[in-house]
């Protein structure tokens, strides 16, 4: 039990520490944009796609966790300069609009990489004891990984002068453009950021689930609780937020079926969001 | 505006044509484009009912596929579980995602913009996640098939096991919802809809119960979208989970866009463009959903008020 339990919670800190980073780029495209981005999961998604085309072309893991997340974010600029610009001050019509680009890619991604979930060769094989089981290294890399990116966010949104720029503008955009901020360039790197961030995690993940176009699903699910129970606007919240949720599922599948976690963290997510619309996290 | 206000002249005659000619249409074409139409049809009446709570109340929904499904599955469980006759099994489609529609309605519209689409959002996964889990009562993704035989009304007697009376049966019920439709946003219970969809404050400030007013139209819309099930049911004599799935509420979003949000002509006409898209386009590629997603997509960014909007601007 004891040994079930730990390989349980280590899971659920990996995964959790993998949902942070998809939640992280959604809640900076809302925090920014103002845009619930429908097609964040199809981001996740195309990361682990394009990372897999990489790994079958060139071999190379690492590579494709670097080129994976420039070429989906060259994606998410080509979106919100093409498509979200003009509509990015009316909230409905943007969740139309990402709506429609969700489905549209998903059924892309069906039509040319295949409805076959694939695995990609996992690039560190080797598995520790724990207590009396194994766990693998990988996912502790996997984690490390997570934890620098997130580090490095910090850094650059508190140390750089990009990053205060992103913060001026979600505080007092009329102030920010008042004070020669660009604010349409700022609008449009969030963007691009929050989209690599996507890919980056949907890399991250591929060595621990099957690569497959719907995959984008029901992590965007996921990841819109994360945001509401963290908090919207409040990135902190939604790390804090991914980690307790993910070891909750993690947890309570040893007791009870995912689906009735599911619908447990669902009804929760309701009571969040009627008594606490800002977050279980926020101000 | 005015639009909304304007009682067009035109409505009656043309009206009577168009009903004329869906009477006509099943002695002209075949089986396989009977059913089509019978489906159209259902779809209709999805997506004028969510255009009643997106197009006229302001509340977009993703939840409606919960009502859409639990519709279906009022009608299907009644007769297959407890053996109701399909009468009163199709008059539970229609009560029972009002009951469940006046629950969720009740927490979700305490929310507005975007906390309103994730919370019925949300239920709509409950709703999935249980009905793809508890497969003792649904059937989960494999569904039920519905026994359906001939059921009478007073004199008549309906065999639903023939396409064409199940065709005549939902262009009566989707025809009466649509007058019925129409009737209420011409009314004054319709002005306070548009009114709040235009300034909930303001709506609030005159002195209308607003979240009163939203229930109502959530409540009539859930209904409506669970008779739309319920029809579902007999035409395909099969329901199943993935009636429940929330992508069910992005086709009432994509047909309604597409034809023109905030008039009943609009999703009417979307629907009827769309499914015939996808129905061509069904010879040529496996699943429509890119064409589709790139249609509303296209539609948002050019033209937001849909056909009937362009036709709109351009009568001016």
């Amino acid at each position: 039990m004891i040994s079930n339990l730990s390989v349980a919670i280590l899971n659920g800190v990996v995964w959790g520490l993998i949902m942070a980073l998809i939640a992280l780029g959604l809640n900076m495209i809302f925090g920014l944009l103002h845009i619930i981005n429908m097609a964040h999961g199809i981001l996740y998604m195309l990361g682990a796609v394009v990372a897999w085309y990489l790994i079958e072309w060139t071999g190379n893991f690492w590579l494709s966790l670097v080129i994976a997340p420039i070429i989906v974010g060259g994606i998410g600029m080509a979106i919100e300069r093409g498509l979200l610009r003009t509509i990015e001050d009316k909230p409905l019509i943007t969740i139309i609009c990402t709506f429609g680009i969700m489905m549209a890619a998903q059924h892309l991604v069906f039509m040319t990489f295949g409805g076959t979930p694939r695995r990609i060769p996992i690039p560190i094989t080797y598995r520790f004891p724990l207590f009396n089981l194994e766990y693998p290294l990988m996912r502790i890399v996997i984690a490390a990984i997570s934890v620098g990116v997130m580090i490095g966010l910090w850094f650059f949104l508190n140390r750089t002068k990009y990053g205060l720029w992103m913060r001026a503008v979600v505080q007092d955009r009329e102030m920010a453009i008042g004070l020669g901020i660009p604010v349409n360039k700022v609008y449009m790197w969030t963007f691009v950021l929050g989209s690599g961030l996507a890919a980056f995690s949907g890399v991250l993940a591929a060595p621990i689930v099957y690569v497959d176009f719907m995959m984008g699903r029901e992590i965007l699910i996921m990841a819109f609780i994360i945001v509401i129970v963290g908090g919207m606007g409040n990135l902190e919240g939604s790390v804090i937020a991914a980690i307790i949720i993910s070891l909750i599922q993690g947890i309570g599948s040893l007791f009870v079926p995912p689906a009735v976690a599911t619908v447990f963290s669902l009804a929760f997510m309701v009571i969040v969001l009627l008594f606490r619309p800002q977050g279980l996290f926020g101000e | 505006m005015l639009v909304y206000e304007k009682k067009s002249m035109f409505f009656i005659p043309v009206f009577a044509l168009v009903f004329l000619t869906m009477i006509a249409l099943p002695f002209f074409v075949d089986l396989f484009y009977q059913t089509f139409l019978t489906e159209v049809l259902v779809w209709v009446l999805f997506a004028i009912s969510f255009d009643l709570i997106f197009g006229y109340t302001g509340l977009l929904s993703f939840g409606q596929a919960l009502f859409f499904g639990l519709g279906a599955y009022a009608f299907s469980i009644s007769i297959v579980k407890f053996g109701i006759g399909p009468g009163t099994a199709f008059l539970l489609s229609l009560l029972i995602p009002m009951l469940f529609s006046w629950f969720v309605g009740f927490f979700s519209v305490k929310l507005t913009g975007i906390h309103f689409v994730i919370i019925t959002l949300i239920f709509a996964l409950m709703g999935s996640t249980i009905g793809e889990t508890w497969t003792g009562l649904t059937g989960g993704a494999d569904g039920m098939t519905i026994p359906l035989s001939t059921v009478s009304i007073g004199p008549l007697s309906l065999n639903l096991m023939d396409i064409k009376t199940v065709y005549y049966l939902v262009l009566v019920v989707v025809t009466l919802a649509y007058l019925f439709l129409r009737r209420m946003v011409q009314s004054p219970l319709g002005k306070i809809f548009i009114s709040i969809r235009e300034n909930e404050d303001r709506a609030r400030l005159i002195g209308y119960n607003v979240q009163h007013y939203k229930l109502l139209a959530f409540i009539i819309a859930g209904g409506l979208s669970g008779l739309a099930g319920g029809l579902y049911g007999i035409t395909l004599k099969y329901a199943s989970a993935n009636f429940l799935h929330w992508g069910i509420s992005g086709h009432a979003v994509v047909y309604t866009i597409v034809g023109g949000m905030g008039t009943l002509l609009g999703p009417v006409l979307g629907t009827a463009i769309i499914m015939s898209l996808e129905h061509y386009l069904v010879n040529y590629m496996q699943g429509t959903d890119l064409v589709i997603g790139l249609v509303l997509v296209f539609m948002v960014l050019t033209a937001p008020k849909g056909l009937v909007g362009l036709f709109q601007r351009k009568g001016k």
